[in-house]
């Protein structure tokens, strides 16, 4: 565990306040700590965008130990729904933020209610096919941008009543992309605590347990699955905003290989653990890219090696190597 | 339209379901096992009967045993570094290791084979049948002949020899099938190796009919899962009826609906049957 979920348990609430309030001003200040340049910036945001996306997954992988393979659509939903609505309607932020949650939710709601009774494979086969379809849709569909997509989505605006927050660069989209992280964090940490989450945990670890208090384990999964869905749906929006492009290419295998790698490289169950991966396998395309190809090869790898290998992922593996020292 | 001739190309489309869905009925309903890199070894088995063929100049029927051979040592690989999941049952990494996989070899066979489709020339699709009114080439003839062979014969050998009640002890419960004498290990990569040849040899029949590519995956054989879903997980004949009504379902909806969008109708019709009936068409 680092230094953010486990420090707050003990120490007092005001000491606790003061070092969130730090760590989230060093954060803000990351890409100017960086150099400030907008390579620094955009990567910043990329894995602030990226990690939001992941949680989706995370809650769904890590607390309810199944396997949704349909993230990629809620992540083309938000971006979709930005992109259509920005173009078509002049709607602002607020606006496209708002139907692409509950656009997800809704989408979610299906799938999770027609796999209802269905058993757990045939649950992760139907979001996986439910992916392609939207695919195939999003790719013929003309009206929602057809297999062109959608260019020159206009600025992010956000309006605060008289004042607006304009994004329209990678240095005003950072904030935002913070603020949505922040945001996230904060909802999945109260998700660990909350009813929802410890059933689901309970699900996981014990069903006999969980079917013995009357929980019933599928409804448990309904649930977590459609809240999980805007997550990852609000990460796509802001995407659509960064990229000021959204075409089919958001439903490619990448994303949900990315999602599933970012949340099992450092661990299942910590907080920050798909953050952390998040920014590892970034840093890596980004920085240290080795070209298309091979980026899919290392990307493809390290899940399967790390499943494989240390279930427990990175800190599992630190833990391990901590406890042979001592 | 003509309605005999969309019979005969839903015949002909379902029997490719049909084929390159048999590895993953046999992996999932017998062994119960999944594998998510099925469409890229679908891929990997197009581009080696390719490559054999074009490059290294072999006749078509040697092309197709060298992918058969190339996807069973490359089956054999993977089931050795997936055994720990795969003799705890852990379905959960299963899952998302053979999608990392399929990942893996999606980008090593864009660095070995090259980024352009191409296309299985050199095979039966030039020749064609022409019937008065109606018309299919002999690829068409050979696919649905050779799927049907080869459902027979696994139903023959899953049902009728000791190997197939051995298996299906196996995937019963792995660790008291040891207690008897049965290496749950051998038998585990012995249906995996199977599930790759199939698989191989279905792309070796089917992709000649379309150029291929080696970014197509899932999204090629997606008609798989419905397949299998619909057929009633794992079962044999079930999956022989359900590819071939799901050819001929596709082939009307495709020339009377609207062709852009059969792989979602295709998925409405799993959906529905979902609701409808959760464990498939063909439950005991």
């Amino acid at each position: 565990m680092t230094a953010m979920p486990s420090t707050p348990s003990r120490a007092t609430p005001l000491l606790r306040t003061a070092v969130i309030v730090l760590l989230v001003a060093v954060a803000f200040a990351l890409p100017q700590l960086l150099g400030g340049t907008s390579v620094a910036y955009s990567t910043l945001t990329t894995i602030a965008i990226f990690a939001v996306m992941c949680y989706g997954v995370d809650i769904v992988l890590s607390y309810l130990g199944e396997v949704s393979l349909g993230h990629t659509l809620f992540w083309a939903a938000g971006g979709y729904a930005a992109a259509n609505l920005s173009v078509k309607y002049g709607l602002n932020g607020w606006s496209t933020a708002l139907a692409t949650i509950a656009i997800c939710i809704a989408a979610a709601a299906f799938l999770g209610a027609v796999t209802l009774r269905t058993r757990e494979f045939v649950f992760s086969l139907v979001t996986y096919a439910a992916a392609v379809v939207a695919y195939e849709i999003a790719f013929n569909w003309d009206a929602i941008g057809g297999s062109d997509g959608i260019v020159g989505i206009s600025a992010l605006k956000l309006p605060f009543g008289f004042v607006t927050y304009v994004g329209g660069t990678q240095e005003e989209l950072w904030p935002v992309a913070l603020v949505l992280l922040l945001l996230t964090l904060f909802f999945i940490s109260r998700f660990r605590r909350s009813r929802l989450g410890t059933t689901a945990l309970m699900v996981q670890m014990n069903p006999a347990l969980a079917t013995s208090l009357g929980v019933d384990p599928r409804k448990v999964r309904l649930a977590v699955f459609v809240i999980s869905a805007p997550i990852t749906g609000l990460a796509g929006w802001l995407y659509a905003y960064q990229r000021a492009y959204v075409g089919p290419d958001m439903f490619e295998t990448y994303f949900l290989v990315m999602m599933l790698t970012a949340v099992v490289l450092v661990g299942r169950r910590i907080l920050i653990g798909p953050l952390i991966g998040t920014a590892l396998l970034i840093a890596q395309q980004n920085l240290l890219s080795l070209g298309g190809d091979w980026n899919k090869i290392i990307l493809g790898s390290v899940l399967a090696f790390v499943l494989i290998f240390w279930p427990a992922g990175l800190v599992g593996l630190f833990r391990r190597f901590s406890k042979n020292k001592a | 339209m003509n309605i005999t001739q969309q019979i005969v190309n839903g015949l002909v489309l379902g029997s490719g379901y049909a084929c390159i869905a048999l590895g993953w009925t046999i992996l999932l309903g017998v062994a119960r096992l999944v594998n998510f890199a099925h469409g890229q070894l679908y891929m990997l088995g197009a581009f080696v009967t390719w490559y054999a063929m074009t490059k290294a100049g072999l006749p078509y029927p040697l092309a197709i045993l060298v992918a058969i051979l190339v996807l069973a040592a490359l089956g054999a690989l993977m089931q050795g570094a997936m055994m720990g999941l795969v003799m705890t049952q852990n379905l959960t990494s299963l899952m998302i290791v053979t999608l990392g996989l399929g990942y893996v070899l999606q980008g090593g066979s864009a660095l070995i084979f090259g980024g352009n489709p191409q296309t299985l020339s050199g095979t039966l699709s030039r020749s064609k049948v022409d019937l008065g009114a109606l018309w299919f080439t002999w690829q068409d003839v050979l696919v649905l002949v050779a799927t049907l062979l080869l459902y027979g014969a696994v139903w023959l050998f899953t049902k009728r020899s000791r190997f197939g009640s051995v298996i299906r002890a196996v995937a019963e419960d792995p660790k008291l099938a040891e207690l008897f004498g049965i290496n749950a290990k051998v038998v585990y990569t012995l249906v995996f190796v199977f599930e790759c040849s199939a698989v191989a040899l279905g792309a070796a029949l089917v992709a000649p009919r379309s150029p291929i590519l080696t970014s197509m995956g899932f999204n090629e054989v997606i008609m798989t899962f419905v397949v299998v879903v619909l057929g009633g997980i794992g079962s044999i004949g079930g999956a022989l009826v359900a590819g071939l009504g799901l050819g001929l379902f596709i082939a009307f909806f495709g020339a009377f609906i609207a062709q852009a969008y059969t792989t979602a109708a295709a998925f409405g019709l799993l959906l529905a049957l979902l609701v409808i009936r959760p464990e498939g068409l063909a439950t005991k």
